[in-house]
C-alpha cells in the first residue's frame, strides 16, 4: 500500500513528535509498504495559525497515496478520502491551557474568534477521518470534551524494544529526558537533599533553555550533592541508554501534566525497571500504577525523597515492580504489531 | 548555520532532484552546518490547482532557519529573508514548453490567468532572493530570456569522486549512463561494425524501456559483434560503474543536446579518461576539446568509427588526453566544498 504519513515540524528540532512518525515509517516499510513521510513547517503564533492551516488544506495527496496517516496539528486538515488521524495533541493554548499562564496572549475578542474558528476547523477535519486514534486517554478525553469526537487510544511503542534488558540494580535512579523546566529535574535534585539512604540520582539529557541547565548545575553544587547526583548534560547514544537502563535501580519520569506516558517510561518498562512519577504527571499515570509497576507520589521534594529511599531499601519490591512494568506493557498491548493492525484496518 | 534545503515532492517518486537535495544536505553537514530537507508536495495536474499550491507554499511559515536553499518551482516561492535559489528548473510549461505548445496550460481565459500568475510569482520570488544559481547554462539562458534575471551557473558536483580514481586501461571504450534513443548508444554499436577489429565496446546502464535494450541487442546480433561488445543493461552500483570507467581506454557519451556537462563526462574526466562526444551533444562539449581532452565526432557511425579506432589504443597520446580532460575538469573547481561555499556566499 502507498501510505503518506504527515506531520508538522520545526526544522532542526528533534524529539518525541518526530519519533512516533519516523518509527512508524520504519515499521511500515519493514511490513512491505511504500511510505512517503511529509513534514511541513508550523509556527505557533496565533495570527498565523489560520493561514498555515489553509496551506495544509491545499496539500493534494488524493491521487498519489492510498491512505494518509496524520499526526501533529495541523496535519489533520490535509484532505484525503482515506484519512487516518493519530492525534497526539491539540494546539493546547487554544484548548485546555486557555485558562493558564501558558496562553501568552490576551483573552480578547480577536483571540476568542481565532479560537472559535480553530475549534470548528479542527472538528471538521477530524470528523473527515475514517478512524481517529490518540496517543493517550487524556488526549481522547480532550477530543471528546472540545470536539465531540470519539477516538481509540493507540499507545505508541518505542523502536526495537527488545534492545532493553535488565542486568542488575545499582544505586542510581535515572532520569533520561530533555532537560526542560516542565520536565522538573529540579524537583529530583531537591529531593536528594532529604534522602536518608545512599541512593543516587543520574540526569541525562540536553535542553534548549540554557538558564534552566545552569540552575540545575548550581543547585547540585549549592546543595553539596556532587557525590550523589550525576548530571550528564549531553545527548546520550541509544547504546548508552540501553546500558544505563539495564543497570539502574529505577527510572524517574516526572513531567508536569504530560499528554502521554513518555518514551522514558516505556524504555524503563522494557528494561524491567520500576518508574517513579508524580500525581500531576498527566498521561504517565495511564501507564504507572502506584505500588504495582512504580511509585506515584506528591510532586514535592520530601515525598519524592521518601519514595527514592523506599526503592533503595526494599530491593525485593523494586525488583518485583520492575517485572510488573514489563507485564504492564503486554497487558496494555503496546506493540508495533498492534499499531499496524489498527492503523491499517 | 542552520540551512534548510527546500525542494518539491512528487509523492512516491524519487529521482535526480531528490538525490541532489540529499547530497546537498549531506555536504552542508560535512561543511559544519546543520542541514535538513523540506519537501513540499506538488501536483501539476489538474492545472487549475497550480495557483492554490503556489499560495500554499507562500503561506508556510519558517522559524529556526538561518538560510534557505530552494531548488524548484513552486518550492522556491517559500518566504524567507535569507533565500538562495539553486534553480534546477522553473515550471517549463509556462515558458519554453509553452512556446512550443508542449504545455498543460489551456489556450483560454483560465490558461491566460494561470500563465500570468506563474510569471508574476516567479518575478517576485526571483526579486526577493539574495542570489540565483542554475544547474546548467540552458536554465540560466531561459531565466534571462523569459524573466530577465541574471544567474550564475553552478553545476551539481560528483557525489563520489573517490570511486573514479583511474587505472590501467583494459582495451575497451566505455559507454555508461541511462540507455535510450536520445543517448544514442545504438550509434556506437553501428560505428563498431565499421571500426577496426581491435576496438571493443562496453555499454552499461539501465535501459529506459525493454525496447531500448532490445534495439541494442539486435544490432549486435545483426552485425555479428557478440565477441566485441558487452551489453550490461541494468542499474549498476556506483562501485561497479567506477570500475568500468577506471579500466576503460576512453569513455563515449553522445547524447542529443544535453542540458549539462553530464555525470558520464564528469566521471570520465575524474578518472583521467578522454571523452568521445558528438558535435550536437550540447552541454557535454564543455568538457570535450577535440584532440585535446577527447574527440568531437559527427553523429554518424562512419565518423564515430574513425574516432573509436584512435581512442581504443593504450598509447601515450591517448593517456595524455585523459590527463588533459582531468585538468580541464579540475580547473572548473566543481566540488561539493566549493559549491557549498558559493551557495552560502
Amino acid at each position: 500500500m502507498k501510505i503518506a504519513i504527515c506531520s508538522s515540524f520545526v526544522p532542526f528540532i528533534k524529539g518525541g513528535a518526530r519519533n512516533i512518525v519516523e518509527w512508524l515509517q520504519d515499521e511500515l516499510v519493514a511490513a512491505g509498504h511504500q511510505v512517503e513521510r511529509i513534514y511541513l513547517p508550523q509556527v505557533d503564533i496565533p495570527d498565523l495559525l489560520l493561514p498555515q492551516m489553509a496551506a495544509y488544506r491545499w496539500i493534494d495527496l488524493a491521487s498519489s497515496a492510498d491512505r494518509v496517516i496524520c499526526f501533529r496539528p495541523p496535519a489533520h486538515v490535509i484532505p484525503h478520502p482515506h484519512k487516518i488521524v493519530w492525534f497526539i495533541h491539540h494546539i493546547r493554548v487554544f484548548y485546555d491551557l486557555w485558562d493558564s499562564p501558558y496562553r501568552g496572549f490576551p483573552d480578547d475578542e480577536k483571540h476568542r474568534h481565532i479560537r472559535a474558528i480553530l475549534h470548528h476547523a479542527d472538528t471538521t477535519a477530524i470528523k473527515e477521518a475514517k478512524r481517529v486514534f490518540t496517543n493517550s486517554q487524556i488526549v481522547s478525553d480532550r477530543l471528546r470534551q472540545f470536539n465531540e469526537v470519539d477516538s481509540e487510544v493507540l499507545y505508541p511503542p518505542i523502536i526495537k524494544p527488545e534492545r532493553f534488558h535488565c542486568q542488575h540494580f545499582n544505586d542510581e535512579i535515572v532520569y533520561v529526558c530533555r532537560v526542560e523546566h516542565h520536565k522538573r529535574q529540579h524537583l529530583l535534585v531537591q529531593a536528594m537533599k532529604y534522602t536518608r539512604t545512599n541512593v543516587k540520582l543520574r540526569l541525562c539529557g540536553v535542553g534548549v533553555n540554557q538558564s534552566y541547565i545552569k540552575e540545575i548545575e548550581e543547585m547540585i553544587q549549592t546543595l553539596k550533592l556532587a557525590n550523589r547526583v550525576f548530571f550528564d548534560n549531553l545527548w546520550i547514544s541509544e547504546e548508552q541508554k540501553v546500558q544505563i537502563f539495564s543497570e539502574c535501580l529505577a527510572a524517574a519520569y516526572i513531567p508536569l501534566d504530560e499528554d502521554s506516558y513518555g518514551y522514558p517510561s516505556l524504555e524503563a518498562s522494557h528494561a524491567s525497571k520500576p518508574i517513579l512519577t508524580t500525581k500531576d504527571a498527566g498521561g504517565v499515570l495511564e501507564l504507572i500504577k502506584h505500588n504495582y509497576n512504580g511509585l506515584v507520589c506528591d510532586p514535592d521534594p520530601k515525598a519524592l525523597a521518601e519514595a527514592m529511599d523506599q526503592l533503595f531499601t526494599d530491593r525485593e519490591k523494586t525488583r518485583k515492580m520492575g517485572l510488573n512494568a514489563t507485564q504492564r506493557i503486554t497487558d496494555l498491548n503496546i506493540s508495533w504489531k498492534r499499531v499496524l493492525e489498527r492503523l491499517l484496518a | 548555520m542552520k540551512v534548510l534545503v527546500v525542494n518539491n515532492m512528487a509523492p512516491f517518486i524519487w529521482g535526480g532532484a531528490e538525490e541532489l537535495a540529499v547530497h546537498l544536505e549531506r555536504n552542508l553537514i560535512i561543511a559544519g552546518h546543520d542541514a535538513e530537507v523540506l519537501r513540499i508536495p506538488f501536483q501539476w495536474e489538474p492545472v487549475q490547482s497550480i495557483a492554490s499550491q503556489m499560495l500554499m507554499v507562500r503561506a508556510f511559515e519558517l522559524w529556526n532557519v538561518d538560510h534557505v536553499i530552494a531548488l524548484k518551482f513552486p518550492a522556491y516561492l517559500i518566504r524567507h529573508p535569507n533565500k538562495t535559489l539553486w534553480l534546477l528548473h522553473q515550471y517549463r510549461q509556462a515558458y519554453d514548453l509553452f512556446d512550443t505548445g508542449q504545455t498543460n496550460i489551456p489556450d483560454d481565459a483560465t490558461g491566460k490567468e494561470i500563465h500570468t500568475i506563474i510569471r508574476a510569482a516567479d518575478h517576485e520570488a526571483f526579486t526577493e532572493s539574495r542570489k540565483i544559481f542554475t544547474n546548467s547554462d540552458i536554465t540560466k539562458q531561459r531565466l534571462k530570456k523569459y524573466n530577465g534575471f541574471d544567474a550564475e551557473v553552478l553545476p551539481p558536483p560528483l557525489n563520489d569522486p573517490e570511486l573514479f580514481s583511474g587505472g590501467k586501461s583494459q582495451g575497451y571504450i566505455f559507454a555508461g549512463g541511462r540507455v535510450n534513443a536520445m543517448k544514442r548508444q545504438h550509434l556506437l554499436v553501428e560505428a563498431l561494425a565499421q571500426a577496426k577489429p581491435h576496438v571493443r565496446l562496453v555499454v552499461a546502464g539501465p535501459p529506459d524501456s525493454p525496447d531500448d535494450a532490445m534495439r541494442l541487442q539486435s544490432l549486435v546480433e545483426q552485425h555479428g559483434l557478440q565477441g566485441r561488445v558487452k551489453l550490461d543493461l541494468r542499474f549498476l552500483t556506483r562501485r561497479e560503474l567506477g570500475q568500468y570507467v577506471n579500466e576503460a581506454n576512453a569513455c563515449a557519451y553522445i547524447p542529443f543536446d544535453e542540458d549539462s556537462l553530464g555525470y558520464v563526462a564528469m566521471e570520465a574526466a575524474t578518472a583521467r579518461k578522454p571523452i568521445i562526444s558528438s558535435s550536437d551533444s550540447g552541454g557535454v562539449l564543455g568538457l570535450v576539446r577535440h584532440k585535446e581532452t577527447g574527440w568531437i565526432s559527427d553523429p554518424n557511425p562512419t565518423s564515430l568509427a574513425e574516432v573509436l579506432n584512435l581512442a581504443c589504443c593504450d598509447t601515450a597520446a591517448v593517456q595524455s588526453m585523459g590527463h588533459a580532460a582531468n585538468k580541464l575538469w579540475s580547473d572548473m573547481n566543481i566540488s561539493w566544498p566549493a559549491t557549498i561555499e558559493r551557495l552560502l556566499s
